[in-house]
């Protein structure tokens, strides 16, 4: 039975929506705020036991030995186990590109500061912690490489010897004739760049209680995990297991933004439960063991861009060079994050031809994650940047140089050089707005004005592309096939007219549940009270990805309205037996099935539903009498990539402007953002306050990637950003009032016009800050190509330049 | 990040506290104030010690009084206690001004002023408020209270003059005479993270020109520290930004090569010390009289 999922408002069986597009408060609040909600942490299994993990000191280093029996004849410990298990007992990461894992313990030798080497289970965390301690190591300390040119030179020490190189993957993917384009050129601008590696801190780090039934031989996880079926997937391939013998039971939890990636210790208390005898083992990431080995650092980039400008100021080309060190292995899937841009490479603008030439190599780091905005944002502080250089040599003002290469309103559906296709926007606009809303002109004058007075003021303007609701097709360039990315739900009316839905995800903090109430009660005409959602486990839940690639939002409405429409239709049925006519007589509005034309005739959805479930001898002969429907929903016209990696993956394409003001302290290198302000355009807002929530984080966490986080290493690859005294994420005190105002240009593609906005303002914020810095750095000659732009390294800047000799 | 192995105790009074101390061997035991850095050492086990001797409940270590024309602080008052103190507000305010820069409210909550003096992190603030101030710190050890002025008491990274069996009991803070301007600047990263390089002055204007320059700055050596060469300088000057530029570059001459780390080479550091000297003094002799 085929479903149409309604695109616009004016599709739903209602007069006029009373939830939808309304900011409604959270469902999910009253549990958080009173602490009710449970986490994995709080989970107290019988019999179960915790787990520690002992990590490698060093970067690179054979492992010659392991004493484990001091260790083990530790009272309270149950197991220990060490890459002997791992060898035994299970299989090498899946990863992306393919072939680039290791065992979840290391088995020869330990490729990253961090690495498992061994692990113990035993009654409390505390005895798991002081059992590693006596476990002794023999390591022969290799030579690191910590550094991806060196990782590609010729000697080079190998991350993993068995594949003869450190190169992970080089492609070049040309779309159109990019060559004539630069050659044709009036100008042609080229930079260097450095995005040093960032990545996601949730509030909550990763935890799991795993149990192996050695009876069963069924592996059950319990976690704080972002996409359970996936997740159970990995745990499939790694042991070896029937898809049907693994079930995952997500928990809510605090936050992902890509970091729950948490596979190895998952895996590590996989072994050691299967070593205790099938005892829950429960792991629990503490903080430094998330910052240097777990799903937190992403984006280790050297960029090398040009673009070919017209003299009317028209970019005709573009061409960009990426060498990302992926790190140890390929396990944390950061390699898609390279292959992201390609769904938006040419930004909101109509640049005609690009080239982008990709480089991922393996180093002593640890391995990359994903990480909110998957790759596109170190992308767009490069093209952004690459704008601003056009617009200062041509002395255009960078609003009008970016007006001047929008796409306009009246070219969409737009199609970009590397193939996605944009569904709609309205990008002057929202321009337009940002501008006004920042006052644009009074700033100019403000930034003349603290010049003369010595003092350094810079305003960026940026725009940049969020593409929503992702399709694994276009990751398949890095090694991810597949195409189409279903999300599941069940949608059930009880016999009181109460509604519960089924859904394969858990809390994770964007308030989904919120919006799967609101739909509901719009849909059928109930309070969104009337409405419960039951999070199941992998076993049990429709197929489901869960939220990743600002996708959810738009993903789950489809899936609810194509469950809401297929109730509608069984409903409707049952109504016409009742009042005697057709089902195409039949219609569904405010929560009432009521006959066309005939007033009165009419019954609530509770009715039909209490009719349907205690009424069968009024029942149409052969209807299927339960008031409930599943619809898995996918994103419409996908297909695989052709051979130079085109094609249509993102469904839908948000747009934002950001315009920053920031003061450069020119003797400290400090960067202070004044003002802070932006218009963004993500579709249908089906719950204002939820989007704005999204903006605001995102902001913040761009800021961040801007201003202060970084994961250094020294040349030996250690990692020197292992707590918080290292690694500086934006506090209240360092993030400006955010203002904001919103265009909306409904995405014809999405169900009701609703576009990802998830991820969000990550994808401009950076550029737009950086743009803000460079146009203060422009005053003195000089230009920042590194993030973040740290007060040591403007400083730095600022040296040099006041050091050249003027006008050189 | 579980710690060791460790007893408790939590003694009734500082007596009972420093016999508790003399009864343990070296090294085997440990004062616990408010924790905000020992709690950290211990999760990452950095810290190993056999006992853990938690002073912070003893509340005849927690008072601010006058004393003479100065300020006697127990070593168990909190940050927030001295953040919110009308007297350190109105008596001593670069110590209030170095106080409103140390970590988040959560953390001044429950970090004490002793806490922080026996830590003696170079880029902390209370070591150089003391030094600025000239301030004295009362230890009772085994053989009864002895005092050490600031000076002495910071020997270098982590390490004060504390004996093993030694509990610092009071700072004593003299009063800024009549007419001092004082700043207290620093660069850090975030606000409320520990400074990359900060400065606290304060000096006197004599017939116009100014006199008893004190000047301390933090976050560039192993400690605070106190920089005559640059106070030469500038006493019996008229406060003019071209003196105050002088002494910064002299000071940012003279000191060792600072530490570089993630946040700041040895050269910004050096730099930072010259710029918020120069800007320091200047903020000082706009508030001297
Ligand atoms: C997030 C965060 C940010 C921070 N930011 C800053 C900052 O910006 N600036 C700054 O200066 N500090 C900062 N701190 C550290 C904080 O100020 C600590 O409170 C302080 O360093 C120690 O004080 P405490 O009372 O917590 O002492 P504890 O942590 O309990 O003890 C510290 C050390 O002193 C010893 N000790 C404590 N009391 C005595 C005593 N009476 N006699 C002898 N030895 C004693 C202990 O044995 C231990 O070795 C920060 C801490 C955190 C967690």
């Amino acid at each position: 039975m085929a479903v149409e999922i309604p695109t616009e408002l004016e599709d739903l069986p209602t007069s006029k929506p009373h939830w939808i597009g309304r900011e409604v408060k959270r469902v999910e609040d009253p549990s958080l705020v009173t602490g009710r909600t449970e986490f994995i942490d709080d989970v107290v299994l019988p019999r179960m036991l915790h787990c520690a993990i002992l990590r490698s000191p060093f970067a690179h280093a054979r492992i010659s030995k392991i004493d484990t029996r001091e260790a083990e004849a530790l009272p309270g410990v149950l197991a220990v186990v060490t890459g002997e298990d791992a060898l035994r007992w299970s299989y090498p990461a899946v990863t992306a590109p393919e072939g680039w894992g290791t065992h979840c313990i290391a088995t020869d030798k330990a490729r990253y500061v961090g690495e498992p080497v061994a692990a113990v289970a035993a009654t409390s965390r505390y005895v798991a912690e002081d059992a590693i301690e006596l476990i002794t190591v023999d390591y022969e300390p290799l030579q690191a490489v910590a550094d991806p040119f060196e990782a590609m030179k010729e000697g080079s020490p190998l991350v993993i010897e068995e594949k003869g190189s450190n190169v992970m993957l080089q492609r070049t993917f040309t779309w159109g004739d990019v060559d004539e384009a630069f050659a044709a050129a009036d100008h042609v601008f080229s930079e260097k760049f450095r995005w040093n590696r960032v990545g996601a801190n949730p509030t909550e780090t990763f935890g799991a209680i795993c149990e192996w039934d050695p009876m069963d031989l069924n592996l059950t996880v319990r976690g704080s995990i972002q996409s359970a079926s996936n997740f159970g997937l990995g745990r499939v391939a790694t042991f070896g297991l029937p898809s049907n013998r693994v079930n995952i039971i997500s928990y809510a939890h605090g936050g992902s933004f890509g970091g729950k990636g948490g596979t190895r210790g998952t895996d590590v208390a996989c072994l050691l439960s299967r070593k205790a005898g099938g005892r829950p083992v429960k792991w629990i990431e503490d903080r430094m063991e998330y910052l240097t080995a777990g799903g937190s650092q992403a984006w280790d980039r050297h960029y090398e861009a040009s673009i070919a400008v017209r003299a009317d100021g028209v970019v005709t080309g573009l061409r960009v060079k990426l060498v990302n060190d992926i790190g140890a292995t390929g396990e944390g899937f950061g390699a898609i994050n390279t292959a992201k841009p390609l769904a938006a490479f040419t930004g909101p603008y109509t640049i005609a031809v690009a080239q982008y030439d990709l480089t991922l190599t393996a180093s002593n780091k640890l391995p990359e994650s994903p990480c909110r905005g998957m790759g596109p944002p170190p992308h767009f502080f490069v093209l952004e940047q690459m704008m601003d250089i056009a617009a200062r040599a041509l002395d255009v003002d960078p609003a009008e140089f970016r007006r001047r290469n929008f796409i306009r309103a009246d070219q969409f559906p737009y199609t970009i050089p590397s193939g996605n296709e944009y569904d709609s926007g309205s990008y002057e606009e929202v321009l337009d707005k940002a501008l006004e809303l920042a006052g644009y002109a009074e700033l100019r004058r403000q930034q003349a004005e603290a010049l003369e007075q010595g003092r350094l003021l810079g305003i960026g303007v940026a725009s940049a592309i969020e593409p929503g609701v992702f399709d694994l097709n276009v990751y398949s360039v890095v090694g991810m096939q597949g195409t189409g990315v279903p999300e599941g739900a069940t949608v059930s009316i009880d016999i009181l007219g109460m509604v519960t839905v089924r859904v394969g995800f858990t809390l994770e903090g964007q308030g989904q549940y919120t919006l799967v109430s609101q739909i509901i009660a719009d849909y059928f005409g109930v309070e969104m009270d009337s409405v419960r959602i039951a999070p199941l486990d992998t076993r049990s839940a429709p197929p489901s990805f869960g939220p990743g690639g600002s996708r959810l939002g738009v993903a789950i409405t489809g899936a609810v309205l194509g469950a809401c429409e297929r109730i509608r239709e069984k409903m409707a049925i049952v109504t016409a037996g009742l009042m005697q006519t057709e089902p195409a007589n039949i219609e569904l509005m405010d929560g009432r099935f009521r006959v066309k034309g005939v007033p009165g005739a009419e019954m609530t959805v509770a009715e039909v539903a209490g009719t349907m479930l205690a009424r069968s001898d009024l029942l149409p002969p052969g209807i299927d009498p339960r008031p409930e429907a599943t619809h898995v929903w996918t994103a419409p016209g996908r297909a695989p990539v052709d051979e130079e990696g085109r094609t249509k993956s993102y469904l839908t394409a948000a747009q934002a402007v950001h315009v920053v003001l920031v003061e450069i302290d020119r003797e400290t290198g400090q960067v202070e953002i004044l003002k802070y302000c932006l218009c963004d355009d993500c579709g249908t807002r089906l719950n204002p306050a939820t989007v704005e929530g999204q903006t605001d984080g995102s902001v913040v966490q761009g800021i961040g990637a801007a201003l202060l986080e970084e994961y250094a290493y020294d040349d030996e690859a250690q990692p020197l950003s292992t707590t918080f005294m290292e690694y500086l994420l934006p506090t209240i005190n360092d993030v400006p009032l955010i203002e904001k105002v919103a265009v909306v240009t409904p995405s014809p593609f999405a169900p009701l016009g609703a576009k990802g906005c998830g991820e969000g303002a990550m994808h401009t914020t950076p550029a737009a800050v950086m743009c803000a810095v460079n146009d203060a750095l422009a005053q003195l000659g000089t230009r920042a190509t590194e993030v973040p732009a740290a007060p040591h390294r403007v400083w730095k800047l600022i040296r040099e330049a006041n050091e050249k000799p003027q006008g050189a | 990040m579980k710690p060791a192995r460790f007893d408790y105790a939590a003694p009734g009074s500082l007596a009972e506290a420093v016999t508790l101390l003399a009864q343990s061997g070296e090294d085997e035991a440990k004062i616990l104030a408010g924790g905000q850095s020992l709690m950290p050492l211990l999760n990452m086990r950095l810290a190993r010690p056999q006992l853990l001797v938690d002073v912070s409940g003893l509340a005849e270590l927690d008072y601010i009084r006058e004393q003479g024309a100065g300020l006697a602080i127990g070593a168990m008052t909190t940050k927030r206690a001295l953040e919110q103190s009308e007297l350190v507000k109105r008596r001593q305010p670069l110590l209030h001004a170095a106080t409103v820069l140390i970590g988040h409210p959560q953390i001044r909550n429950r970090g004490t002023i002793g806490g922080s003096m026996a830590q003696a992190d170079p880029a902390a603030e209370y070591p150089a408020v003391a030094l600025a101030m000239d301030a004295e710190l009362v230890v009772q050890g085994p053989d009864g209270e002895r005092c050490i002025k600031a000076e002495d008491f910071f020997v270098t990274y982590l390490t004060t003059a504390l004996e093993p069996a030694e509990i610092l009991s009071e700072v004593r803070v003299p009063e800024l005479p009549a007419g001092t301007g004082w700043s207290f600047r620093e660069v850090a990263r975030r606000h409320g993270d520990f400074a990359v390089a900060g400065a606290a002055v304060t000096l006197r204007l004599e017939a116009g020109r100014c006199a008893d320059t004190r000047i301390v700055v933090f976050g560039v050596g192993d400690r605070a520290l106190r920089v005559d060469e640059a106070e030469q300088l500038v006493d019996g000057e008229a406060p003019t930004s071209g003196l105050f530029e002088r002494a910064g570059t002299k000071l940012s001459e003279v000191i060792e090569e600072p530490l570089s780390d993630l946040h700041a080479s040895a050269d910004y550091r050096r730099d930072l010390a010259r710029v918020l000297t120069q800007r320091g003094l200047a903020e000082a002799a706009s508030r001297a009289s």
